[in-house]
């Protein structure tokens, strides 16, 4: 069986059994998951589950020792770092618990980075910046710095910064863990409102049941291994 | 707020640094390991003075009337005399120190070091010559030194381990009193110690070395204890959390501090052992010394001790100025007022106003005021330190945004201007000195180097021969030695017009074959028997009266061993010739005469010496020639030329700064690579970040080189600027012509800016380790 064949129809990512170990801790232990454009599935889990360690091998960032991960009928194994650098760059967007936005640099230059890294010109860059972080209301913190914000703020620039590139699959690793829930809710309204928008897939790393309500699908990853949930409404 | 809370706060921060679990041990060790480096440098610095004492006194000690000239002389042999000859020689570029001794009675006294006198065919020797001798690398010594080895020079008779020196036993030396190489004592030692005085501008040269070189060495101690800042001023957030004020919080982070200095200072001494024991197998030009010698003074480690710790408490409170520690773990820097820069200016101002009174002294007017010049000199170069955040904040802010890797390094720069500042004082420092040195040096370089008039493309070395041994056999021999192309032998008296010392009309007189000759005048034709009268000699006065057939003439008595004078009537045959320059550049006059027109009695007054052409491919032909010449006199010490002379204490100040400045670039490089190192660290989840959502490596590595080399170019600017005008004050100072010496200014700054080359290509490997995925993972 090809890891096409492997992959659900339609799907743009799927992933087939996949393994990871770091040294003698065994983070996935045959995990599966698939998502279709415009999807957005919650991978939910206990603490060290190894739902980030999913969603890295997803990305493309951490390779598996062994599985097959498909994207858009690509196997990842397939290309080398520099490929899936540029994979990451245009077609994934991220966002991280704590941001990791770029402390010296303003929050509209940290929005443009992303399109800057592909080349884009800096004006055009920034324009398309702006636009993004108006629709996540936070225009107004232009000119400020990482430091200046607060967390929820902070948060939301980062979802401005994961959207700018118009990702196909946006990737959000626990992105209201460092939140407050009024400020949580609102970046996680904002974040499935524009990747709906968009069309964009999202993968949700959460452990908070709230943050997964908004979500089409549920996964729940335990020791390593991958479950798809039924939706109770 | 009181001393007991002071206390207590600094204690608490002593007990964080060393209960911080593996990355507070990490943070106090590179802290310790820092700090002990300059502080090692510091004691070993302030030792070398008293090292260099140390070797005086001994050097003293064994002093014998055969290192000066000296009207005390013994006249007659006593039972407490002993006689003494110097048979110096030199060996692969190193010198020798021999004596030849012949104790006169049973109350001789020793040279120190030496607790018999060795019998004649006997020497003792230092163990580093006794090891150079039995090594195959000292055969041609060996050859030259052939007596049995029966014992070596203790340590209290040597200058240092690597001395090479021999005493060997002697006899008949009575008969070489009067010339100057024997002498008759009756104890050892410098019966004046008032050594010579230094030379103003010599002792400006060192002034402005120890601070340059000592400056950088403070400024690398400040950045130290600062190593690992920002991780704790996030656990220092944690203490606010829980209900510290932020004056508190300081002191902790202070006492913090204050513990790895501590650490510091007993790594430092540890350091300083270390290299203290490692300097004894160091040789650094010709001059080595005994581990032992190299204590600091008392006062000075005492000062090292206090200052040390009191300056890392200070340097973290002022660093802690611009930060607002906040209680749930965030850490605002507050945006810092801007730099302002009339009291940055202040303190070059000040500097040059101390040494400007200075201006126009030179060496003829007396000494420089030393606390004045060191003042001065250390304002200036601690202005760099003031005005460098300065300048790179005036300019980064200004700067415009380009490639990705450019704004993210501008960006950063603008953000923390002060710490990259800070990163690069050193090494500016460090330049600037440099420069100002450099410029220096080759200002009055001229002063301390004397051109030798020597022609080198005649001869290379020259050997005096004692009286009385024929010239004929002496040539012979040279001939005959291995590395020898030519051989012009000499004998040198004067002719006067009344017998002895009352002759008023004086003249040269040169005794040589034909071949000889020829190299001291233009002659018309030569054979033996021939005499020449020259014309055009250097301070010839009287060869055109005392020229004339016929005319009586008397040896000089006086030059060489006394004698009756010995009458010379000029022949009716003397032939006429124009002096040319010989080997050593002179143009002789007087008289040339072949070994068949001279008087025989007359070999034995006149003084011989021997030209040598070297053929410098063959290996080790010096070493041939001074073993013929030790064949034909022991005594004898033959002169390799060289085209310039230069003072000894030159030489050795300049080759101190050289290896100085390169120890303080090596120890500025170390901790430049460890705060690059550690900011990275701090980075590593962002780092990670950025690679996730695609940045390629190449844009990360091209900003921290931005990062690194901006700040570079800032500081090598203004340390090229302030380098110049100190060395220019300095100049004046001397009395000495302005002229830039660009060559050292480009080799300083090109040094700088290779340190931060390697610090920065150093940093490549960890930043691309840390830019791994795994950096992502929080569990």
């Amino acid at each position: 069986m090809t890891a096409e064949t492997m992959a659900p129809a339609g799907s743009l990512l799927a992933a087939h059994d996949l393994r990871k170990a770091y040294g003698p801790t065994t983070a996935l232990d045959g995990a599966s998951f698939s998502i279709h454009p415009g999807e957005v599935v919650a991978v939910m889990g206990p603490s060290g589950s190894g739902k980030s360690t999913l969603l890295h091998c997803l990305a493309g960032i951490v390779p598996p020792d062994s599985g097959s991960i498909t994207y858009n009928g690509r196997e990842l194994a397939t290309m080398n770092d520099s490929q899936r650098s540029a994979l990451r760059r245009s077609e994934f967007g991220f966002v991280f618990q704590f941001g990791q936005l770029v402390p010296e640099l303003t929050c509209v230059e940290n929005v443009a980075l992303p399109l800057r890294l592909n080349g884009t010109g800096r004006k055009e860059a920034e324009r398309a910046a702006l636009t993004w972080m108006e629709r996540l209301e936070v225009d107004d913190l232009k000119g400020k710095r990482p430091g200046e914000v607060s967390g929820g703020q902070g948060q939301r620039v980062a979802v401005a910064r994961a959207l700018v590139t118009n990702p196909r699959v946006l990737f959000a690793d626990e992105p209201t863990g460092a939140l407050d829930s009024l400020n949580g809710e609102r970046v996680m309204e904002l974040l499935t409102e524009a990747a709906r928008s968009t069309n964009a897939a999202v993968v949700l790393v959460t452990h908070e049941a709230r943050v997964a309500a908004y979500s089409d699908r549920e996964i729940v990853v335990r020791d390593g291994k991958s479950r798809d949930m039924e939706r109770i409404v | 707020m009181n001393v007991r809370q002071w206390s207590r706060d600094l204690a608490m921060g002593v007990r964080f640094a060393f209960t911080g679990g593996r990355e507070g041990w990490v943070r106090l060790l590179l802290t310790g390991v820092g700090v002990g480096l300059g502080v090692a440098l510091l004691l070993l610095t302030t030792a070398i003075p008293n090292a260099l004492a140390a070797r005086d006194d001994r050097a003293d000690a064994r002093w014998d009337l055969t290192e000066a000239w000296s009207d005390e002389k013994i006249p007659e042999a006593r039972d407490d005399t002993l006689l003494i000859a110097g048979v110096p020689t030199t060996y692969h570029d190193t010198d020798v120190r021999g004596r030849e001794l012949e104790p006169e009675g049973p109350k001789a006294p020793l040279p120190p070091g030496v607790a018999e006198f060795p019998a004649v065919g006997e020497m003792l020797v230092s163990p580093a010559l006794e090891e150079l001798l039995a090594s195959d690398e000292g055969a041609l010594l060996r050859e030259r030194l052939p007596d049995r080895i029966v014992g070596t020079i203790g340590e209290s008779g040597l200058i240092g381990p690597s001395e090479l020196a021999f005493y060997r036993g002697g006899e008949g030396l009575s008969s070489h009193l009067d010339l100057g190489v024997v002498a008759r004592v009756d104890g050892f030692g410098n019966p004046s110690t008032t050594s010579e005085p230094w030379d103003p501008v010599l002792l400006l040269l060192v002034l402005v070395v120890f601070v340059v070189l000592l400056m950088p060495v403070g400024v690398f101690i400040a950045t130290a204890v600062r190593f690992g800042g920002e991780r704790r001023d996030r656990r220092l957030a944690a203490l606010r959390l829980i209900g510290s004020d932020s004056g508190m919080t300081r002191r902790i982070a202070a006492g913090e501090a204050f513990a790895g200095a501590l650490l510091g200072l007993v790594l430092g001494a540890g350091f300083f052992l270390l290299g203290r024991q490692a300097a004894g197998s160091l040789e650094i030009y010709d001059i080595s010394v005994y581990p032992g010698y190299l204590n600091p003074s008392p006062a000075l480690a005492a000062l090292v001790a206090v200052a040390v710790p009191a300056a890392a408490v200070l340097v973290t409170l002022f660093a802690l100025r611009g930060v607002v520690i906040e209680p749930l773990g965030v850490v605002r820097t507050a945006r810092p007022a801007r730099r302002r820069l009339w009291w940055r200016l202040l303190l070059p101002v000040g500097g040059l106003a101390l040494l400007v009174p200075m201006i126009g002294q030179g060496s003829e007017n007396g000494e420089f005021n030393q606390y004045m010049v060191t003042g001065g000199v250390v304002l200036l170069l601690v202005g760099i330190t003031a005005l460098l955040p300065w300048v790179v904040e005036t300019v980064v802010a200004r700067l415009g945004s380009g490639a990705v890797s450019w704004q993210l390094a501008v960006r950063r720069l603008q953000v923390s201007s002060g710490s990259a500042a800070r990163m690069v004082n050193g090494i500016a420092v460090a330049v600037a000195g440099a420069i100002a040195l450099q410029m220096l040096f080759a200002g009055v370089e001229d002063e301390f180097t004397q051109m030798s008039r020597n022609d080198l493309t005649r001869a290379q070395m020259s050997v005096e021969v004692p009286s009385g041994v024929a010239l004929g056999t002496v040539t012979g021999k040279f001939e005959a030695t291995k590395g020898v192309d030519a051989v012009y032998a000499f004998g040198e008296t004067y002719v006067g017009d009344t017998p002895g010392q009352d002759a008023e009309r004086i003249t040269e007189v040169t005794v040589g074959g034909c071949r000889a000759l020829r190299e001291v005048a233009s002659l018309p034709s030569c054979r033996d028997g021939d005499v020449f009268a020259v014309s055009g000699g250097e301070w010839d006065e009287f060869t055109p009266e005392l020229a004339k057939a016929g005319q009586k003439l008397w040896f000089d008595p006086d030059y060489g061993v006394e004698a009756d004078s010995v009458a010379w009537t000029v022949p009716g045959d003397f032939k006429k010739g124009r002096s040319v320059e010989d080997p050593t550049g002179m143009k002789r006059g007087g008289f040339l005469i072949t070994p068949g027109a001279l008087p025989e009695e007359i070999d034995r007054l006149l003084g011989q010496k021997v030209y040598l052409g070297i053929d410098r491919s063959v290996p080790d032909a010096y070493e041939y020639v001074r073993n013929t010449a030790a064949a034909i006199d022991p005594y004898s010490d033959p002169l390799v030329w060289t085209s310039t002379e230069r003072s000894g204490r030159f030489d050795s100040i300049r080759t101190g700064l050289l290896v100085g400045a390169a120890c303080v670039l090596f120890l500025i490089g170390a901790s430049l690579l460890v705060s690059q190192l550690e900011q990275l660290r701090e980075r590593k989840k962002l780092l990670s970040a950025l690679v996730a959502f695609g940045t390629r490596r190449r844009t990360l590595s091209l900003s921290v080189l931005w990062q690194t080399a901006l700040p570079i170019v800032l500081g090598l600017a203004l340390a090229v600027v302030v380098g110049l005008t100190l060395g220019t004050v300095l100049l004046k100072m001397t009395n000495v012509p302005l002229a830039v010496d660009w060559t050292g200014v480009l080799t300083m700054t090109g040094f700088g800016a290779a340190v931060v080359l390697a610090v920065t290509l150093l940093s490549l490997p960890p930043l691309l380790r840390l830019m791994r995925p795994e950096g992502l993972r929080t569990e």
